[in-house]
């Protein structure tokens, strides 16, 4: 493992990534926080703000020729579910100082304008600028309306929302339209003030580095002087907030929109607390929709001829699978009845020593090549961190190669159908 | 074999041209993974052609490239190649284009036992009956998942309203009624006539070691080349556009809009075409120009456009997207601030900026394997080295940015391609 991680106040990490694989450097800097209903917009609209300007790059037009001055560095802002925490990610990825053109330190530039956006942006005393945000908001409202517009994931959101009501996990990570006009400066700039002094904060740093110069560039930054030791507030993604149960009613519903192609989402429910469930549940998952040789691409699609695109997704931090296929109209009944004939075929064992080898090893081929791409390897890095778990790379292989036949239908006969959706016109 | 050095990112890439006229490249990197990319340079545009040694004009169906694209993987012995290279736990793909079609796979292990399969699947195709017909509804679905899509309207319509009659106004994976029409013979001829060595590239990135790999493939290729060449026939397309405007209502939330160039010289430097053109986007469109700062602080829209040069051998044009639901004022103002920039002229700091800035995005390309192999064999099909744009790049200068910005962003070639929400 080549990551080195640094306490630099209680609360507060930094995390070296030391790679020669890419030209790039990435630095990245994620917030995380419990997912709440009455927080979750306005989470959504602080990156809105931040990238709007610095102390030092006060508008957009001078943030960003900062950027194409560092050979088009890239800025970009993210927010993710994980668990029933939200993640706000920030970053830059900009050339190693090996192919700058005039020897600059770009790593620097990069890693101290980042930490200005998210850090110092313009203010006014307490408060965050307010001409930006009557604009920002229309921008945020503009965003969670884009919701519609990917059918595929729109399908999957609603199938979640359905699952688990407007609450922690059930939560739309833009947030909501109609929370968005009452949001005051004062009231977002409070938030982003407590934000800022109460989570969980953890940088990243990616890249062809000298690591003493980029520590020393750290415990010098102003911004991060400014920050206060915290006690990290966020739920522990291993603990499951609500003790699952099995529901005996499977919910169907149906959606209708303007679609040529109906979506199918069918949310599933772990229920259980075997012994590595975590990874057994991972197998379980590759053997029934994960890759060309799972049950669902194997049916749905080469025998039945039904779909393009069936697969399945494991959600580890909140035990669910969520089968997914895009089928004619009036195939609906067809697919789910094949899909439920895998279900039960796991169940009963029906499946040989070769898929379980199959799963294994693509599953144990995407976890190596984890280290090989920047952003996953960071991603990665922050589910560990959020799960406070501390397993490499080859622990976590390891534990996928000793999976049993014996625990995956142990699993499978813990797995229960919650909800059918389905996107149609 | 030839090695070209490139000092800027660098990087060396070796180049075979083997005796049957396959050409090989490999860009060693020292990285875990290992890519590989076996193309043929027959897309979706090529849908007329004089078969080898034949005087009666062949037409095939459209879809057809991206039909045998899925077939290939079929073999005799009943198994599905796709299959066994999953479960080598390689990550196994293809994909078709307008101008080539590509199959490929990545790994961190097994590269080897991987590459038999790999290489016995492209070089003998097994078409039955049974196994074109399995495929029908799978790639239905295929079309219908892309229906769906408004960025792939918004695309294709622009296409046809920039094209009259030119192939790139034909849909990739075809239509219901089209594919409808292929059938096991016509796999096999389009098979015989363009998968051939003199007609294929292969780019292997990673891992390796040039001379070594080279050799292995060497032993492995069975492939041979006709012995007449296969002739290929494009429609002649009009100079003029088809049509100024297009839209579509889909069920989305906020209109999206592709303004088009039409380029019809397709003869010079395409490279330093492609550079200027991106230069030009950041100049125009991007998050430190007026245009932007304006268009952002009126609402009007909310995130930077994006700007392509989309060019094959027989079509060239110039791709502008973004999204607003304020289509007629942006691109009133968008007009008025080209003619400005065109009557003025671009300032030498812009100019030097956005020189860093497409700098940059040429040395990121250089990440990661298969964007490598990949933008390698993009490339290649239109008659492009990858590592030539470093040379362009160094001489490329203001004047001829501003000679570009005049005689392709002109309103006589321009379309407009919008997909706005169903009005209720």
């Amino acid at each position: 493992m080549n990551k080195v991680s640094l306490e630099l106040k209680q609360g507060i990490k930094a995390h070296f990534i030391n790679t020669d694989l890419y030209k790039t450097d990435l630095s990245c800097i994620i917030i995380t926080t419990p997912l709440k209903r009455d927080t979750v917009t306005k989470n959504a609209l602080i990156p809105f703000l931040l990238r709007r300007g610095t102390k030092k790059l006060p508008n957009l037009s001078e943030i960003n020729k900062k950027m194409e001055d560092m050979y088009g560095a890239s800025f970009n802002c993210g927010i993710d579910k994980m668990g029933d925490n939200v993640v706000l990610k920030f970053y830059i990825e900009s050339i190693n100082n090996d192919y700058a053109l005039n020897n600059e330190d770009v790593l620097k530039m990069n890693l101290e304008s980042l930490l200005d956006i998210v850090f110092d942006p313009v203010q006014n005393g307490n408060l965050l600028n307010e001409e930006f945000l009557s604009l920002e908001k229309e921008n945020l409202k503009k965003v969670i309306n884009r919701k519609i517009d990917d059918k595929d994931s729109y399908a999957l959101e609603a199938c979640i929302s359905k699952m688990y009501g407007e609450e922690k996990f059930g939560l739309y990570k833009f947030g909501y339209i109609e929370d968005v006009d009452s949001i005051t400066i004062e009231e977002i700039s409070d938030y982003y003030n407590w934000l800022i002094q109460n989570s969980k904060i953890d940088i990243f740093i990616s890249g062809n580095l000298k690591e003493d110069e980029v520590k020393e560039l750290l415990n010098n930054n102003p911004n991060i002087k400014k920050l206060r030791p915290r006690t990290e507030n966020y739920i522990l993604n291993n603990e499951f907030t609500e003790s699952k149960q099995i529901v005996e009613n499977v919910t169907e519903i149906s959606e209708k929109m303007d679609v040529t192609q109906g979506k199918l989402v069918m949310g599933l429910d772990i229920v259980s607390d075997m012994e590595n469930l975590q990874v057994t549940s991972l197998v379980y998952n590759a053997i029934l929709g994960d890759g060309a040789n799972s049950m669902m691409f194997q049916n749905v699609r080469e025998k039945a001829g039904l779909a393009y695109s069936a697969r399945s997704t494991f959600v580890k931090q909140k035990l669910n699978i969520f089968i997914r296929c895009g089928i004619q109209i009036e195939n609906y009944e067809k697919a789910v009845k094949i899909i439920k004939e895998q279900l039960e075929n796991i169940k009963k064992g029906n499946f040989t020593e070769e898929d379980i080898q199959n799963s294994k090893t693509y599953l144990i081929s995407s976890l190596k090549s984890v280290e090989e791409e920047q952003d996953t390897e960071i991603i990665y890095y922050i589910g560990q961190e959020i799960s406070k778990m501390n397993m490499t790379i080859d622990e976590y292989i390891e534990k996928i190669e000793k999976v049993t036949k014996e625990q995956i239908v142990e699993l499978a006969n813990s797995v229960h159908l919650n909800t059918i959706y389905f996107l149609r016109s | 074999m030839q090695i070209i050095e490139n000092d800027k990112i660098k990087e060396k890439l070796y180049i075979e041209k083997l005796s049957n006229g396959l050409t090989i490249m490999v860009l060693p990197k020292k990285t875990r993974k290992k890519y590989i990319v076996w193309s043929a340079n027959f897309g979706s545009i090529d849908n007329k052609f004089y078969a080898p040694g034949e005087k009666i004009l062949t037409v095939v169906p459209d879809g057809i490239a991206h039909y045998l694209e899925h077939k290939l993987f079929e073999q005799e012995n009943g198994k599905n190649s796709l299959d066994v290279l999953c479960s080598l736990g390689v990550d196994a793909n293809a994909y078709t284009t307008n101008d080539h079609t590509a199959y490929l796979y990545e790994c961190t292990e097994n590269f080897d036992e991987a590459l038999e399969e790999f290489m016995n699947y492209v070089q003998n195709p097994y078409f039955t009956d049974e196994n074109v017909e399995k495929e029908r509804g799978i790639i239905e679905q295929e079309i219908m998942m892309y229906d769906d899509y408004p960025d792939w309207a918004l695309y294709m319509n622009a296409m046809k309203s920039m094209y009259k009659d030119n192939e790139i106004n034909i849909d990739v994976a075809g239509t219901k009624e089209t594919i409808a029409k292929i059938n096991k013979e016509k796999l096999y001829k389009i098979y015989n006539s363009f998968y051939t060595p003199e007609n294929m590239l292969m780019v292997l990135s990673g891992d390796f070691v040039p001379e070594e790999i080279i050799e292995k493939l060497k032993t492995m290729i069975t492939m041979k080349s006709n012995s007449d060449e296969t002739k290929r026939v494009y429609n002649k397309e009009q100079e003029e556009i088809v049509q100024k405007y297009v839209e579509k209502e889909m069920n989305i939330s906020i209109p999206t809009v592709l303004i088009a160039y039409k380029d019809n010289d397709l003869t010079s430097d395409k490279i330093k075409k492609d550079i200027a053109i991106d230069i030009l986007g950041t100049i125009i469109f991007g998050k430190s120009s007026k245009l932007f700062e304006k268009l952002y602080e009126e609402g009007k829209i909310f995130s930077e456009p994006s700007v392509n040069y989309e060019f094959s051998k027989t079509f060239a044009h110039i791709l502008i997207q973004l999204q607003t639901n304020y289509v007629e004022e942006v691109l009133e103002e968008t007009k008025k601030y080209l003619d400005n920039l065109k009557r003025n002229g671009i300032l030498e700091e812009d100019f030097e900026r956005a020189k860093r800035r497409v700098y940059g995005d040429l040395v990121k390309d250089y990440n990661d394997v298969a964007d490598i192999a990949t933008g390698f064999v993009n490339d290649y099909f239109k008659g492009i080295n990858s590592f030539d744009y470093f040379e362009e790049f160094n001489i490329i200068n203001k004047e001829y940015v501003e000679k570009v910005l005049k005689e392709l962003f002109v309103e006589s070639k321009k379309v407009i391609s919008v997909v706005k929400p169903i009005e209720k």
